[in-house]
């Protein structure tokens, strides 16, 4: 459907639309259109600015069904978000569905441990409703602002996936032509959300880093863990990457830590600051070589949290201890967290005492510029000496440059996520930061095996694309569902 | 002056919104919908990022500037929760904050004869004609306190809210029963709270300079506030507006009446039982962080109970008494009604508060026999001593 086509549809659309779901949820005037013309990543002026034709805010299921028939019978562009960045173009003249009024937590089951929330859940609301229930959920390096879903479903870092892969177990799914259906063991009536893989195939996986292009989630059911007897932080330093690794395959192959992560010194130290903070410890890290800490500062840090019965706790701090000394590395003691990095010692303090994740100001040098790789230990090792290489290319221009790294689904995974924070306004230096990215995602898959976490282009995901097409071409013939850019390249298909 | 005035400041900041709508809620694990158009309307539009994405797109030429987008800007209440919440935007230079732009939005709007017809168009008008919106009443301080020689000066404000006439002669009566001495600055003109933020930004500096002037050699005294917005935007905007000048002891009267408690000058009489609400006003709790003292002075009155709102302090809801635009119909009246709500579900007896503005709007939407529930401090203080 050609711009020319969807403008001469818009007015007898929202007329349709306002009639099915009422007025009041469909919105046209040009305020509005203007202000949801650059969704992508926010006020990004990277992307092209789309202004939508129209702002679609459904309260219930029923009303996203009703706007896909309608949408779907005029061949009109959906596409749906939530709150906080996305990583998809929107598309010109098209709907913009936005269910940040889908807020509800609908269920905490403390039986099995899951969490059935609605798209619009954020995880400062979810969190927020998980205290006193003796259970916590995974929180992403997403601010508390962000959707839970939005996370899950881009696959996006998370705590707690040292010993899964993904937090989500069931998925309510609306497809262009009004069909609903769960895909996991709460399609069956009556039965509840714990099951994701039934009898059939995981259809959750579908729509998984798809990016809204298959169906409109309207509900999701998400992994929650207990919040045991203890659970400690445990902090050691480490001169560089390789070591910090082994720590870590050591400790998450012996199932000590629920969760561990590897930061940087230039992420330790400005994560997660307050305003008053950046202000002592911006001046010395934008002035710094990332790649060359301060004597006494260690190159990396391990976060692991410990948890269980006490006993069980004391036991693993020596093993931590021991193992950190096996590797080269030694133990950071709070006072010593304290004395060095308050703050960080804070945000951990915050994550793995009120299990959730404030928003933190170090993005707010403006947009980052993230680059984000998955690849087995042994690869992981040469990937991080590749990444930090290129990046000390760019200069001092990106500082701060934060990375960290975690293992996935008991360490078989590694993810590296490394960024720099350019001026947001330097159009020119973070488009060429852009290009280089996509070299580097080149030769880490060439060179290293490592399989980047976002779409990198169809023609290098060769049949496994095709294979997405013919299916998305099954289930939204008329390819309305967010059809520019995000799973598949902008007008493809 | 150190203003949003330039696109780039506003790329600069609308370059950091996350689109995340932090700026609209409260402290986590509440995580109370504060901003009263979000409340209203929950979209990215009725965010403080709905706001710099607007601006951004009226200087891209993405959008006409037209009687809508007036009747927009002048839609906010100007309540501050998105500059106190979005950690964001103002961190890093220009620091620029969201309620700057918004006001820029407005500023522009008022170049351009762009304003919403009722309050907002009576203070255009008055600022068209006179270059000024001051109707400043001098306080009628009794002869046995009054002393040009006194260290506090209350500052007498402007009359815009009609409350503030019985806020004054309340607190003046308050000032005769603590019996120390005091004076008075009472000038003429608008000390630029209400200017700046409706956009009449031309004459904002001029009148700021000729206040300043007046008040530089007072400077060393205690400068006592009655009405926390010219607190506020003394304390907070002449420095950013005036190259010369420097910090004034300030004190609001709620604070002044706490330390009278406290050491005795002020007595509190048991006139029988009463539940209170306090509602904290914006400028008052967010613009100037001044949150314990009107309750250390509730606390101090014999026989009164207060029963906190379920939101209160730094997450206290707006009465929308400055929501002056009409994009978004009666929402000045509906925020003001939400807080009513909330008041009357407390079960208390009366609801306090410390801004005219606020003890206005709130009355407004109280019905008629019940208008009297609603005082200010100082009204309250007095009856009680």
């Amino acid at each position: 459907m050609t711009l020319k086509t969807i403008s001469s549809e818009r007015g007898t659309v929202c007329q349709e639309l306002k009639e099915a779901i009422g007025a009041e949820k469909v919105r046209d005037d040009e305020i509005t259109l203007v202000t949801y013309g650059r969704v992508r990543h926010g006020f990004d002026t990277m992307w092209p600015f789309r202004k939508p034709g129209l702002v679609v805010f459904p309260e219930t299921r029923e009303d996203i069904v009703e706007t896909l028939k309608i949408a779907n019978k005029y061949k009109f562009p959906v596409t749906s978000v939530g709150t906080a960045p996305i990583m998809l173009g929107t598309t010109e003249g098209g709907i913009i569905l936005d269910q940040r009024r889908r807020d509800r937590v609908l269920e905490i089951n403390t039986d099995s441990g899951y969490a059935v929330i609605e798209p619009g859940v954020s995880f400062d609301k979810l969190t927020s409703a998980l205290r006193g229930t003796g259970f916590k959920c995974s929180v992403g390096t997403m601010p508390g602002p962000g959707t839970v879903l939005g996370q899950a479903l881009g696959r996006g870092s998370q705590s707690f996936t040292t010993r899964y892969l993904n937090v989500i177990l069931d998925l309510e799914v609306v497809l262009p032509n009004g069909t609903v259906f769960s895909t996991g063991s709460s399609h069956f009536e009556g039965v509840g959300s714990h099951l994701r893989y039934g009898p059939y195939p995981d259809l959750a996986g579908l729509y998984t880093c798809a990016y809204g292009a298959m169906g409109v989630v309207t509900k999701a059911a998400i992994r929650i863990h207990p919040v045991n007897e203890a659970y400690r932080v445990h902090l050691a330093g480490f001169d560089n990457y390789s070591d910090a690794l082994d720590y870590v395959k050591d400790l998450v192959n012996n199932n000590i830590p629920e969760h561990t992560f590897i930061w940087n010194w230039h992420m330790y130290l400005t994560w997660p600051l307050a305003p008053a903070d950046m202000e002592a410890v911006m001046p010395q890290i934008l002035e710094s070589d990332f790649r060359k800490p301060p004597e006494g500062t260690p190159y990396n840090i391990v976060s692991s949290l410990l948890s269980g019965y006490n006993e069980q706790v004391d036991v693993y701090e020596k093993i931590c201890a021991k193992v950190a000394q096996k590797y080269h590395g030694r133990v950071i003691s709070d006072e010593e967290a304290e004395e060095r990095f308050p703050a960080t010692l804070a945000g951990f303090r915050q994550q793995y005492g009120d299990f959730h994740y404030r928003e933190s100001v170090h993005w707010s040098k403006g947009r980052f510029a993230g680059w984000y790789v998955f690849a087995e230990p042994k690869d992981m090792k040469e990937i991080e000496k590749f990444a930090v290489s290129e990046f000390a290319n760019f200069g001092k221009a990106i500082n701060p440059v934060n990375y960290y790294s975690h293992p996935f689904d008991f360490g078989r995974s590694i993810l590296l996520r490394i960024s720099g924070f350019p001026d947001p306004t330097d159009i020119e230096l973070r488009k060429k930061i852009s290009k280089k990215f996509d070299e580097m995602y080149d030769v880490a898959l060439k060179k290293y095996r490592a399989v980047p976490i976002r779409p990198i282009g169809s023609e290098r995901a060769g049949t496994y694309m095709e294979v997405l097409r013919s299916i998305k071409k099954s289930l939204d013939p008329n390819n309305i569902l967010n059809r520019d850019s995000g799973l598949f390249e902008e007008g493809e298909l | 002056m150190k203003l949003a005035t330039t696109l780039e400041d506003v790329q600069a900041a609308a370059s950091r919104c996350l689109r995340d709508a932090r700026c609209t809620y409260g402290s986590w694990p509440e995580n109370h919908v504060l901003c009263p158009i979000y409340r209203r309307e929950p979209s990215f539009t009725f965010s403080g990022g709905g706001y710099l994405f607007l601006v951004l797109a009226l200087l891209e030429n993405r959008i006409d500037f037209d009687q809508s987008t007036a009747d927009f800007a002048f839609s906010c209440a100007g309540c501050m929760v998105c500059d106190s919440n979005c950690n964001l935007i103002r961190c890093h230079t220009p620091y620029v904050g969201i309620l700057d732009i918004i006001r820029l939005l407005r500023s522009e709007a008022v170049k351009r004869g762009f304003v919403p017809d009722g309050a907002a168009k009576k203070i255009y008008d008055e600022v068209k004609k006179t270059g000024d919106y001051g109707q400043v009443s001098e306080l009628k301080l009794p002869e046995k306190i009054k002393s040009d020689k006194a260290d506090t000066v209350i500052f007498a404000e402007c009359s815009h809210a009609r409350s503030q006439e019985d806020i004054s002669e309340a607190a003046v009566r308050l000032l005769e029963k603590i019996g120390s001495p005091v004076s008075q600055f009472a000038e003429k003109g608008c000390c630029g709270s209400t200017l700046y933020d409706f956009g009449f930004w031309e004459q904002l500096e001029p009148l700021a300079k000729a206040n300043w002037d007046k008040m530089k050699p007072l400077k060393d005294k205690k400068f006592v506030f009655i009405n926390p917005h010219c607190q506020e935007f003394i304390v907070n905007r002449y420095p950013e507006i005036l190259p010369d000048y420097s910090a004034v002891n300030n004190q609001h009267f709620s604070q002044l009446l706490a330390d009278a408690f406290k050491d005795g000058r002020l007595k509190s009489k048991n006139t029988g039982k009463v539940k209170v609400s306090y509602h904290d006003p914006c400028y008052l709790g967010r613009g100037l962080g001044i949150y314990d003292a009107p309750r250390e002075v509730l606390a101090s009155l014999e026989g009164v109970q207060l029963v906190e709102m379920v939101r209160n302090r730094q997450d206290s809801f707006c009465c929308g008494a400055r929501a002056l635009g009409n994009y978004v119909p009666n929402l000045s009246e509906d925020t003001a009604r939400e807080r009513i709500k909330e008041f009357e579900d407390t079960g208390a007896d009366l609801l306090i508060t410390a801004c005219a503005y606020c003890k206005d709007n709130l009355q407004k939407v109280m019905p008629g026999k019940d208008k009297q529930r609603i005082k200010d401090l100082t009204e309250l203080v007095n009856e009680r001593t």
